[in-house]
């Protein structure tokens, strides 16, 4: 169980894709100009982490070590090729706005990275859990950092959302700013390394002050257990 | 004369105005003396006197211990009252062994015995022993034993003598002044080196800031023959020995050379003009000229003044203070060495003593570099201080050394231009320091290395001797064995014996 | 870290510190910067001000935040210097928010980020300008005609808020091209340089900066003067703006010689204030140029290269900014491999070899 909650927390937040691992750069730089691409770039990869998560690790125990890296790709290849060929027939239009994006998640160092890291020494279910959290720690990274810069750069969020998820969606294409001007930089590759900047000096402020919490809530505990004599030694464990 | 061209360097204030008018006082004896056994570069000197004794001005009180090494002489007439440690004239002021002589008021004086006569008969090896004799060291701040300077390499004889007057650190004067006083002494002094020393041309070097010394010199010259008096621009480091050689006779020193190298020899005035003292009135190095100036000084002047006089009794000579220093300095500004207090003796590479304020100092806020290169601009070494600071700061000693700091010369024109006030020649020496104690120990180990290779060594070729040796006793005691049975009769095979 | 003497030599006072040779600078700006005020009116003033307020609070932001002493980093005037640079290069009449944003970025994203004073490897202002023109490439380059003080055409009190803080844009009768982008615009429709420059084009009034043009980089004479008291005040050296300018004088000759009618003349290059901002006093930013003179020289000839292939063939009409940034870049590496002899050893730190012995007989 608490292996379980581990790789939970590893994926979406300790050892986020992203914002843990510094990985797959390229994709997220690249798509990440609104949320909406950000959100179906996400999805894509996470089907295919989780699918290639899956395929090596139950191979783990048939592949010779020393041809591991080639068969990874090639189980990736193919998820890809399937993912893509999918997207094009039933979200043709994100399709063509994702682009040569899709085709590009082979080389995804992330999916390569799990494969290597995870798969190939674990077995199947605590794999595609990894696979999953993973997955959707790199779709929450790609999500906010398309947001944030969606947000600044046009002054819309989720734009063109009922492209990627049916018409039902339309209620969750907003418009921020009426007549925004949009600061053009953040639509273009520097603002994506800035915006991607400032994230992980959240990230990481935010870390500093969970480090600090439990402590602070022990040394409460303490006291209260110190102060409480009438329920000696009910709070040690 | 041709001037060659120079780089780098600064022009700070001369700030020479204090005491370059003032006549040169003589300081009375101070009524306690304390002279410092190690005053010069190389082995200290070891007393040769005792508690009690009495001694007359200008006798030997500690002999010179090797080749660079310098005797100490008794500046005045008096009783030793102590041979202690005593605080060093020196920023930590760690004690070092020191003569402390109670003066008296006879101020009897040493005659030696050895007659004068004209020192322009002596040979290049007696000049040389005689200067080694009365302790002469480079009078310029460098205090290197003289007389090694006097006996150059027959194979590399010297061609040009270079007398350094050209005083380039702020507030000194006392090398002014003595040229401005005493022309005729100082110019007989540059002549009797250039005698020991065979060469063809003797150069005096005066900064153009220094008029009237140059007039008087120039006035002394042209009533003898040999010396040319030259200006050269005033410019701080013009000191530097390199520099000198290079603006007279446009050679740059190669790396690791000294001038003797190029057959080229540069003194100070001030050692001139004791040079001059000995040979002609057989006087050892007992007093110096000293600059005493800085704004908390009441009078500031040049005052001749014996060897040992603590930096208190000196400043009170001076008039006393006019308020308490923010910084007691001895030497110039810009090389000199902070002094923790004025219990501290005078020695012979004192050219100064200055009691700064707040004021002159100017002790601003470090900040943060901003790579302007002025740096850069004034090293005269063509070092990149800035780097070197910025790798000092991240504690990599070695990255400063690839960058050059060895060559560092200290001068300090770096942290005078920097404006953010980085104290780039502090780093610089205590990278120096630091990369000399690295080396030090790569050669204390390398040696050990080499011992125990040598040791093991020694020992395999003494097992291999032995065995062989062995081997062949073996061989020999078999040899008579089958003769001694060929003589009998035949039995077994006579079996070799084990080696191992 | 090493712990050091506090009673640090050399002893002496020394001659410039880094709050006075930032106020030299400054002092240096302010004629171009006044006359931009009286030419476009209280708007300009309005634009100066702002930059000059947010980029101290930006710097007093960034130093309360990463706890040092705010008094010691924020007097040292490089955020105003910095504040000031980028208000000269805005358009006269931009928006608050312009001004105030690129503040913003030039300090913190264009300084702080890296470290703070003395470790950005790029200008702030110039980074900041750049990211302002990528990002609003309408609002900066909304140029407006002179409107000077006291005129009838400049704005009044009211008027002038109303532009900086509303946005109004300017009115038709106001709005202008600069002569830069002008002849860009016309070459590009075919045209040739003699017929463009034909009645519109006088380089006395040109470089006295009567024009259309940034908030402070319309008078070329105005800068250089600045520019010029400090080279002789010592603060700048003349390596940089000289190779600059003599690099795009040279480049634009060369050209213009080949075809006068499609490259303009040396002269209508320099006369473009922009340059002699950059030359005097962008690439002159200790921090993010080569230090030793010979690095100086190279540095600023590419800066004056990439300014000159910018305005003949780039997209923009003005490419100083881009080249100064783009040349920043380089700075490093100039810096590592143009480093200066040392003293007795060749460039490759070898020693020198021994000098052939002239004894002095033979010598003169």
């Amino acid at each position: 169980m608490s292996t379980y909650s581990q790789i939970i927390r590893d994926g979406l937040w300790h050892n986020n894709v992203v914002f843990g691992q510094l990985l797959a750069l390229c994709p997220l730089l690249a798509v990440t100009s609104t949320a909406t691409n950000g959100l179906g770039m996400g999805l894509a990869s996470t089907a295919v982490l989780v699918g290639s998560n899956l395929l090596v690790s139950m191979t783990r125990s048939l592949i010779s070590p020393k041809v591991r890296i080639p068969i990874f790709v090639l189980l990736i290849a193919t998820l890809v090729s399937l993912v893509d060929m999918t997207m094009n027939a039933w979200l043709h239009d994100l399709h063509k706005m994702l682009g040569l994006f899709i085709p590009l998640i082979v080389t995804n160092c992330a999916i390569l990275g799990r494969a290597e890291a995870f798969a190939s020494r674990q077995p199947v279910l605590p794999s595609i859990v990894d696979g999953l959290m993973m997955g959707i720690g790199f779709t929450l990274a790609l999500v906010l950092l398309g947001a944030t810069r969606e947000i600044l750069g046009s002054g819309t969020l989720f734009a063109n959302a009922s492209l990627l998820l049916g018409s039902g969606f339309t209620g969750l294409e907003l418009v921020l700013f009426e007549d925004y001007q949009g600061i053009v930089l953040m639509l273009l590759p520097p603002g994506g390394f800035l915006a991607l900047g400032f994230l992980i000096v959240a990230k990481r402020l935010l870390d500093r002050r969970f480090e600090q919490r439990p402590t602070n809530t022990q040394a409460n505990q303490i006291t209260v257990t110190d102060l409480d004599e009438s329920s000696p030694g009910g709070e040690t464990a | 004369m041709k001037l060659f061209g120079l780089r780098g360097g600064v022009h700070p204030e001369a700030l020479k105005h204090h005491t370059e008018r003032q006549e040169i006082q003589r300081m009375p004896m101070p009524r306690r003396l304390y002279i410092p056994l190690q005053q010069h570069i190389g082995a200290p000197a070891k007393a040769e006197v005792e508690v009690g004794e009495k001694v007359e001005k200008g006798q030997l009180l500690a002999r010179s211990q090797g080749m660079i090494s310098a005797p100490i002489h008794a500046p005045g007439s008096g009783t030793i009252v102590e041979i202690e440690e005593h605080p060093a004239a020196h920023p930590s002021g760690l004690p070092v062994r020191t003569i402390v002589i109670e003066t008296d008021v006879q101020e009897r004086i040493f005659k030696n015995l050895t007659d004068a006569g004209d020192p322009f008969d002596l040979s290049t090896q007696q000049i040389a022993d005689r200067v080694g004799q009365a302790g002469i060291v480079g009078m310029g701040g460098a205090t290197f034993p003289s007389a090694v300077k006097l006996m150059p390499n027959p194979d590399n004889p010297i061609h040009t003598l270079i007398i350094n007057g050209s005083e380039c650190e702020p507030y000194l004067t006392c090398d002014d002044r003595l040229m401005q006083e005493r022309p005729d002494d100082v110019l007989d002094g540059i002549r009797l080196i250039r005698h020991a020393l065979q060469a063809k041309r003797a150069v005096l070097a005066i900064e153009d800031n220094k008029q009237a010394a140059f007039n008087a010199m120039q006035a002394a010259a042209a009533r003898s023959d040999g010396v040319e008096v030259i200006q050269i621009p005033s410019r701080y480091p013009m000191g530097w020995e390199k520099q000198l050689v290079q603006i007279i006779t446009g050679h740059e020193l190669p790396q690791g050379q000294l001038p003797g190298g190029i057959g080229v020899c540069v003194h100070n005035v001030g050692t001139a003009f004791a040079i001059y003292r000995t040979l002609r009135i057989d006087e050892p190095l007992i007093s110096r000229v000293v600059t005493v100036s800085g704004g908390a000084v009441r009078n500031p002047q040049n005052v001749l003044v014996p060897i040992g006089t603590r930096v208190e009794d000196l400043i009170k000579f001076c008039g006393g203070l006019t308020e308490t220093p923010a910084r007691l300095v001895m030497g110039g500004p810009m090389m000199g060495q902070v002094m923790p207090h004025q219990q501290v003796p005078i020695v012979k590479g004192s050219s100064g003593i200055l009691a700064l304020t707040e004021h002159e100092i100017d002790d601003g806020p470090e900040r943060p570099c901003i790579r302007c290169g002025r740096c850069v601009i004034a090293c005269p070494v063509g070092l990149m201080p800035l780097e070197m600071g910025a790798r000092m700061r991240a504690d990599d000693v070695t990255g400063t050394e690839a960058l050059g700091v060895m060559d560092c010369i200290g001068c300090g024109c770096c942290s005078y231009v920097c404006p953010s006030k980085i104290p780039l020649v502090q780093y610089f020496n205590y990278a120096k320091g630091e990369l000399q104690d690295r080396r030090n120990t790569k050669i204390k180990t390398s040696k050990t290395r080499q011992w125990a290779q040598n040791r093991t060594e020694r020992l395999q070729r003494e097992a291999e001797e032995k065995a062989i040796l062995k081997a062949q006793r073996a061989a020999a005691k078999a040899e008579k064995l089958a003769n001694k049975s060929l003589q009998s009769e035949p039995q077994s095979e006579p079996q070799p014996e084990d080696l191992q | 870290m090493i712990r050091l003497n506090p009673q640090a030599g050399p002893h002496v006072r020394n001659p410039g510190k880094v709050p006075s040779l930032m106020a030299m600078v400054i002092i240096a700006l302010l004629p171009a910067t006044l006359f931009g005020i009286y030419l476009f009116g209280l708007p300009a003033l309005n634009t100066v001000v702002l930059c000059l307020l947010s980029a101290a609070f930006f710097e007093a932001l960034c130093v309360w935040l990463v706890k040092k002493r705010i008094t010691l980093v924020l007097f040292d005037g490089s955020a105003l210097l910095t504040g000031l640079l980028l208000a000269l290069t805005l358009p006269p009449w931009a928006p608050w928010w312009i001004a105030v944003g690129g503040s913003g970025f030039a300090i913190i994203v264009g300084k702080h980020v890296y470290g703070g004073l003395g470790q950005n490897p790029f200008n702030p202002a110039m980074l900041a300008r750049v990211a302002l023109l990528l990002s609003f490439p309408l609002q900066m380059t909304s140029w407006v005609s002179p409107a000077p003080l006291f005129s009838a055409s400049t704005p009044g009190f009211i008027d002038a808020l109303a532009i900086t803080f509303n946005s109004a844009m300017p009115l038709d009768g106001f709005s202008s091209a600069t002569l830069l982008g002008q002849v860009k615009t016309d070459l590009g429709q075919g045209q040739t340089l003699s017929l463009i420059f034909e009645g519109q084009y006088n380089l006395l009034f040109h470089s006295l900066g009567y024009t259309a043009g940034s908030l402070g980089e319309t008078s070329a004479l105005l800068i250089a003067a600045g520019g010029i008291y400090l080279i002789w005040q010592g603060v700048i050296n003349w390596q940089l703006p000289v190779s600059m300018l003599a690099s795009v004088a040279l480049l634009a000759g060369l050209f213009h010689i080949i075809d006068p009618e499609l490259y303009a003349s040396p002269l209508y290059h320099l006369s473009s204030g922009a340059l002699m901002l950059g030359a005097f006093f962008i690439l002159t930013d200790p921090v993010t140029s080569p230090t030793t003179l010979r690095g100086q020289i190279l540095f600023g000839s590419g800066c004056g290269l990439l300014v000159f292939i910018i305005r003949t063939w780039g997209g923009y009409p003005e490419g100083v900014a881009f080249a100064v940034l783009l040349m920043n870049g380089m700075t490093p590496l100039i810096d590592h491999y143009l480093k200066p002899r040392q003293y007795g050893r060749n460039r490759r730190g070898q020693p020198l070899p021994m000098p052939a012995m002239t004894p002095p007989g033979e010598q003169s």
